[in-house]
């Protein structure tokens, strides 16, 4: 559904991604693991549109989203929860979640004042806190927070960027909940992240990154069946 | 005592058009995080081209309210292409320092244009005292007051009813997750200018009818009044501009009074250096910077 052919990004004269390909297919969770400085943000942001890709394109079924604008982006059915949640502290949780259908359409206010109520079914700590301002809430709260808001454009693909990034590991256990969930529901999800474990457990497909290129890619079971990357990446003798 | 009350009541009138002034700073510094120092001869050419139109055109009000008003707007649509717009993003200092620098060259074409020191400017109605108990008020005072009220109800309503002033919050709250939200924030800082130009030439407006004249002066004073306004009030907050702004229309008001001319000028900026020292957030400022610190440290 979401294919990226050999991109190459730079910040400045550094080749942050070297000719990356990947395909994230639908109603599946896809996973892009790798240390840190890999590239997996660079690549996030070049598919959102928030960083220019030097060469190689980017496709969403039949769309070309090669150096888009960020909001046309949006408008084409990719949605971002960026990394350490970011979230308006400011603005009330409501306001928070309209902020993320900013991109859809006026005459679409209907239809998101129903997905409004659908993430405050699925997400029920968010409606008891619906005018809180955003800033007030814990950690596992801004991380649905961030989901809810992403998942207001009426995405076709959900990009997560490191959602277990800072919180306590039960909270952990349950974001990965919502995403399993989430993608049990039909939500197409593009996921990274440096938690392996967690992400072994809801991936059906993983790529890893290494020094802005692809070196791994396949199903998690290979993945863990290899030896050299579950010393690196897993410890040795993890499940 | 009714001396006192009295000033408190000119002060609370004519500091709703310092409200308006510190209202354009703080909506502009909201969104960009940086000063328009044109701000003020932006409103001052927009005046001009108000008096000229009066002096050779047409002596109709409304109409040099209106050339006022989008005369502002031109301006300040220019100045936020040039210097805030066409600068990187992140040479902060560069642009605020092209924003003074084109204040320079804002101020020489107003003198090119109106060379004489003070020209006449025109007001609705003519100047009458209204009595009320033992006070007594002059009407293009009320005037200003209502229609500041009303200004600020506006403003209320397109920031936090509409969809264009949701988009200002968010870029105010948090600039690079509006970007991920698909949130234009280079759109969003042209409308924050244009709705902080009409702001700014009406406030103009109601300043100089006030005074009934307007002199080459008007920008530098605008800047400062509406720059002290705001820091009184608190950077950043827009609860804060317009306490800080009545606050100093107070201070100004008594200070005049009891002291003269002199003292009124000096008042201002001692009142700002004692906020510095005692609340240096600002009225409002102190408890929103620190909610604001907390926030930002858990995102």
């Amino acid at each position: 559904m979401l294919k990226v052919d050999n991109i190459v990004t730079r910040y400045g004269t550094i080749e942050a991604l070297k000719g990356l390909s990947l395909e994230a297919c639908e109603g599946q969770v896809t996973c892009l693991l790798g240390p840190n400085g890999a590239g997996k943000t660079t690549t996030l942001f070049t598919i959102a549109g928030i960083l220019n890709s030097h060469s190689g394109s980017i496709t969403l079924e039949k769309d070309n989203l090669t150096n888009l604008s960020a909001p046309g982006i949006v408008r084409k059915g990719v949605a971002l929860v960026p990394e350490n949640r970011l979230i308006f502290p400011q603005m009330s949780v409501e306001e928070n979640l309209i902020a993320g259908a900013f991109a859809r359409p006026r005459k679409d206010q209907p239809a998101i004042n129903a997905d409004l109520k659908g993430i405050y079914e699925r997400f029920p700590p968010l409606k008891e806190r619906s005018t809180q301002s955003g800033g007030t809430l814990s950690g596992g709260e801004q991380q649905m927070l961030a989901i809810g808001r992403a998942l207001m454009a009426r995405p076709k693909i959900l990009m997560m960027d490191e959602p277990s990034l800072g919180l306590a590991p039960i909270i952990v256990e349950k974001i990965f909940d919502i995403i399993s969930l989430l993608n049990k529901e039909g939500v197409s999800i593009l996921l990274v992240e440096q938690n392996a474990r967690m992400a072994l457990k809801v991936a059906h497909h993983i790529y890893l990154l290494e020094g802005g290129k692809v070196t791994f890619n396949g199903s998690p079971q290979e993945m863990q069946q290899d030896e050299v990357i579950q010393r690196a990446y897993l410890g040795a003798g993890s499940t | 005592m009714t001396d006192f009350l009295q000033n408190c009541i000119d002060g609370v009138m004519f500091g709703s058009g310092y409200a308006l002034l510190a209202l354009g700073f703080t909506l502009v510094f909201g969104v960009m995080k940086r000063l328009n120092l044109s701000f003020g001869p932006s409103i001052m050419l927009g005046a001009y081209a108000g008096t000229w139109v009066y002096l050779n055109f047409s002596q109709n009000v409304l109409l040099v309210v209106l050339v006022t008003v989008m005369i502002t707007v031109a301006v300040g649509i220019y100045v936020e292409r040039l210097c805030f717009w066409a600068v990187r993003r992140d040479a902060t200092i560069a642009s605020m320092v092209s924003s003074f620098v084109i204040w320079m060259q804002l101020e020489e074409v107003a003198m090119h244009l109106l060379p004489e020191r003070t020209y006449p400017f025109p007001a609705f109605f003519t100047s009458t005292v209204i009595d009320i108990g033992p006070f007594f008020v002059r009407s293009e005072h009320i005037s200003m007051f209502l229609l500041t009220l009303v200004l600020l109800a506006l403003l209320h309503l397109f920031l936090f009813r509409t969809r264009p002033g949701l988009a200002v919050r968010a870029v105010s709250d948090n600039p690079l997750a509006s970007r991920y939200m698909g949130i234009n924030s280079s759109n969003v800082l042209f409308l924050a200018f244009a709705v902080v130009s009409v702001l700014g030439g009406l406030a103009g407006f109601l300043i100089l009818s006030a005074d009934s004249q307007v002199t080459p002066f008007f920008g530098l004073w605008a800047t400062f009044k509406g720059l002290i306004a705001m820091m009184l009030g608190g950077m950043g907050s827009l609860p804060g501009a317009i306490l800080g702004g009545l606050l100093l229309g107070v201070v100004e008001a008594n200070a005049f009074w009891y002291g003269g001319p002199v003292v009124r000028d000096i008042s201002a900026y001692l009142l700002l250096f004692m906020m510095l020292i005692v609340r240096p957030g600002g009225l409002v400022g102190q408890r929103i910077v620190a909610q604001q610190q907390a926030a930002y440290e858990r995102v």
